[in-house]
């Protein structure tokens, strides 16, 4: 008797994988969502919406960008952890949104929550100062830091730039003062308003804001600025950058992150996309799904420690 | 000159004239219906540019800048809602001027309004686009809290029926604005656990509901008790010159707040035309009229809601810092487009910058026939049976409330929103004070907690910022002198509200 009922749940079981397994194949069949957890035009939605058109080249599907915006993308990053885990719904998420907020807001998403399928853009942070400011070099700023103190600027707290702010004040043991803003093109309204000292900005520094750099947060010194030390130059060896890509909800088939994950490279290095990455002035950077699972993972746990040092996470 | 003939370079393809007339007519249509307002209508019109050349996608992205800020004038005076929150204040007079059968000639009004206002602070925008982008840096986050500190005090003209019922919308205003996830420490507040709080209210979900859906309900609770378009005599009647002459002074304030205050990031339209309101009751020779449909209520609204235009471009092309939500979209795809606003602009791009000038000159100048086209085209709607139009107006409201974040609670919102509103009106409440209070909100709080951050705390910072200062005297005074007058004569009851 038992035997016959575990036959019966068996095979429906299989039939149950392999109608579906069917399905998967055909994957994808129709539209996908790609859902951007900032406003339209900001700085993930950019490479967003260049990524999408060139998915829809190699899936065959249209791919819509749609913005879900708030609390410093959890809104969004919330809605695509409860989504139908299909390969319809993906999202285009930064670093800050999964790595920092989950342990600053206490999200109902945490790590396991998404597979990160590939990384597209990432954008090393400038240790940037106003033109007028009289900071001309990375000492310079680190005397005053020293000295009367400074204050940086940037978005939110837990925002990378926030981050930033705190491991600047780890490498020259002082605290370092935060006003923070709403985010995006603001922090410089407080930096060229004399407000604040310095802040953390993406290689545009220069031809959008007018801004000098004292430094370059990464291993290398960049193309775009060769002129500009990294912080391991003067010491301090540190690896900040804004990386963004793509991500499904935990529970995506196998199959189907596979075909995200080959289609998401050929897409990245199509013409069209580096075109269009190159005239918005922003730095491609892919990992696959195997790279990129491993590199969120860590980034999790690095930001998560780091945040809990800085006292800003209170458990 | 020379800069002025490369930039007339630019336009040397009849897409780009395509793409203004296109922009033009799509952000008025976009501004008039509930719900679409600035941002909506860029965003809908994004994933088309990138097929287009760059000075296509640019002509394109400022002609819906501009005129989708008109365009809620027309349905603001029409059907008593504001088509975008810019329009919020129009309703005021708007409406009351329809409703007494001049709806063509505040049409008129509002279309003349904002095209002055457009053009001043267009003209602003190209002499002192540099000069003005240091002055916009110079306010902090006391200086700009001054401002939406005196732009609050509006709410107090606009519910003089009884002051009690004005001050408790907008408290309930701005306590909607803390509902959500506090951006400085991450905590949620007011959410009652509940997940769908988490994100908290914005403003447009709000807007529509109590404006757009409670006069869908509000006229199916009443049927057929309101007056038809047939007797608001809707169309696109200009008035005289003499009358516009006579009203200069008001024009010019108007144009002045709102240039002014769209150079100072973040702070809004909305801020601006309340501020220009609340300047005109002051100062206005009507003032005793406004709200009971005296163009003058009419032509600071729409003249300041379409200067910070110009002045918002300010910042965003001469800083690379956007002014508002539209701004904000507008960079976006500038920056698709591998124009970078900002220093590099400015200084090595001057004639891109002219050639924006001149799109936003004539788009300014396209609104005038999209605003007759729109009249003509509501005068139609207007005969539409009423159940059919509402049921539009329904539909429209709902897709505007959702598209702006995307999260579907903002549909839950709305619909509340509405019955709420219903229930302000039957009970003689007025509903501007609360959009006030939800529009201002966030800013207030934002600019109060950084100034606190920045002092460590310490309130005194407020009072010490030489900006801040002067505009805090004068919000006092202006209650002073108010209270003052009250206490002498007996208050006016009048109902603002319809």
């Amino acid at each position: 008797m038992m035997n016959s009922v575990l036959k019966i749940l068996c095979s429906a079981t299989a039939l149950a994988i392999c109608s579906v397994g069917a399905a998967w194949a055909d994957y994808p069949d129709r539209t996908i969502s790609l859902m951007v957890p900032f406003a339209a035009g900001g700085g993930a939605d950019v490479p967003a919406r260049f990524i999408a058109e060139e998915l829809e080249k190699e899936l065959g599907q249209s791919v819509v960008v749609s913005n879900v915006t708030g609390a410093g993308g959890t809104v969004g990053a919330t809605q695509l952890s409860t989504a139908t885990a299909d390969g319809y719904s993906l999202g285009f998420m930064p670093v800050g949104t999964t790595t920092t907020q989950p342990h600053l807001r206490g999200t109902s998403y945490g790590v396991d929550s998404f597979i990160p399928i590939c990384m597209v853009a990432s954008g090393p942070f400038y240790l940037v100062v106003d033109a007028d400011s009289g900071f001309k070099s990375w000492e310079d700023l680190e005397a005053k830091a020293k000295g009367d103190g400074i204050t940086f600027t940037g978005a939110a707290p837990g925002s990378l730039a926030h981050v930033t702010s705190v491991a600047l004040g780890a490498m020259w043991g002082v605290d370092v003062g935060y006003l923070p803003t709403k985010g995006g093109g603001d922090a410089m309204n407080e930096l060229k308003g004399g407000r604040a000292d310095a802040t953390a900005w993406f290689s545009d520094f220069d031809v959008r804001f007018g801004l000098n750099a004292l430094a370059i947060f990464a291993p290398e010194r960049s193309e775009i600025h060769p002129d500009v030390p990294t912080s391991g130059d003067k010491g301090h060896p540190a690896d900040i950058a804004v990386w963004m890509g793509l991500f499904a909800p935990a529970g995506t088939p196998a199959d189907v992150v596979a075909k995200l994950d080959a289609a998401c490279e050929t897409a990245i290095s199509s013409e069209g996309f580096t075109a269009n990455m190159e005239k918005a002035n922003r730095e491609i950077r892919h990992m696959n799904t195997d790279e990129f699972s491993a590199f969120f993972r860590k980034a999790f746990e690095e930001n998560g420690e780091l945040l809990k040092n800085a006292g800003l996470v209170k458990n | 000159m020379e800069l002025f003939f490369s930039a007339l370079g630019l336009f040397n393809s009849p897409t780009v004239f395509a793409a203004l007339l296109i922009g033009g007519i799509w952000g008025t249509i976009a501004g008039v219906l509930p719900g679409m307002g600035t941002v909506a209508a860029l965003i809908i019109a994004l994933p088309f540019t990138f097929a287009m050349p760059t000075e296509s996608a640019m002509a394109l992205f400022m002609a819906i800048y501009v005129t989708s800020v008109y365009g809620g004038s027309i349905s603001a005076i029409l059907i008593n809602t504001p088509g975008t929150p810019q329009s919020a204040a129009t309703v005021l007079d708007g409406y009351p001027m329809a409703q007494a059968g001049k709806a063509d000639l505040a049409i008129g009004w509002a279309t003349l309004a904002s095209f002055i206002g457009g053009i001043f602070s267009l003209v602003i925008l190209i002499v002192a686009a540099p000069a003005l982008a240091r002055v916009s840096v110079a306010f902090g986050p006391s200086a700009i809290f001054a401002i939406v500190l005196f732009a609050l005090t509006c709410i107090a003209w606009l519910s003089s029926g009884s002051m009690a019922k004005g001050l408790l919308g907008g408290v309930l205003g701005l306590f909607l604005t803390t509902v959500g996830q506090d951006n400085y420490t991450g905590m949620t507040r007011f959410s009652f656990g509940s997940d769908i709080m988490r994100g908290g209210f914005t403003l447009i979900p709000i807007l529509i509901g109590l404006f757009a859906l409670s006069e869908v309900y509000h006229r199916a609770l009443l049927q057929g008790a309101h007056r038809t378009g047939a007797d608001m005599n809707v169309g696109f009647r200009l008035p005289p010159l003499s009358d516009v002459i006579a009203r200069w002074k008001e024009l010019l304030r108007a144009c002045s707040i709102g240039t002014f205050i769209g150079i100072l990031p973040g702070t809004g339209a909305m801020a601006a035309t309340f501020v220009s309101y609340t300047a005109a009751k002051r100062f206005s020779p009507n003032r005793d009229k406004l709200g009971t449909g005296e163009p003058d209520g009419l032509i600071v609204s729409e003249a300041s809601n379409n200067a910070v235009t110009g002045g918002a471009l300010i910042p965003t092309m001469a800083l690379g810092i956007p002014g508002d939500g539209g701004t904000l979209v507008l960079l976006g795809v500038l920056t698709i487009k591998g124009i970078v606003p900002g220093f590099d602009l400015v200084n090595n791009n001057p004639h891109i910058l002219t050639a924006a000038f001149m799109m936003v000159l004539l788009a300014n100048i396209i609104m005038f026939g999209t605003g007759m086209l729109s009249a003509r085209l509501f005068e139609r709607l207007l005969r539409v049976p009423e159940p059919i139009l509402m049921g539009l107006i329904l539909l429209f409201s709902l897709v505007g409330a959702f598209v702006v974040r995307g999260n579907p609670v903002d549909l839950i919102v709305c619909v509340v929103a509405g019955a709420v509103g219903v229930l302000l009106r039957l009970a003689k409440y007025p509903i501007a004070p609360i959009v006030i209070g939800v529009a201002l909100g966030f800013i207030f709080e934002e600019k109060l907690r950084q100034g606190l951050i920045a002092s460590k705390g310490s309130l005194w910072t407020f009072f010490t910022d030489p900006i801040a200062l002067p505009i805090f005297a004068l919000t006092a005074v202006i209650i002073a002198a108010t209270v003052v007058s009250n206490l002498r004569q007996p208050p006016q009851t009048k109902a603002l509200e319809e």
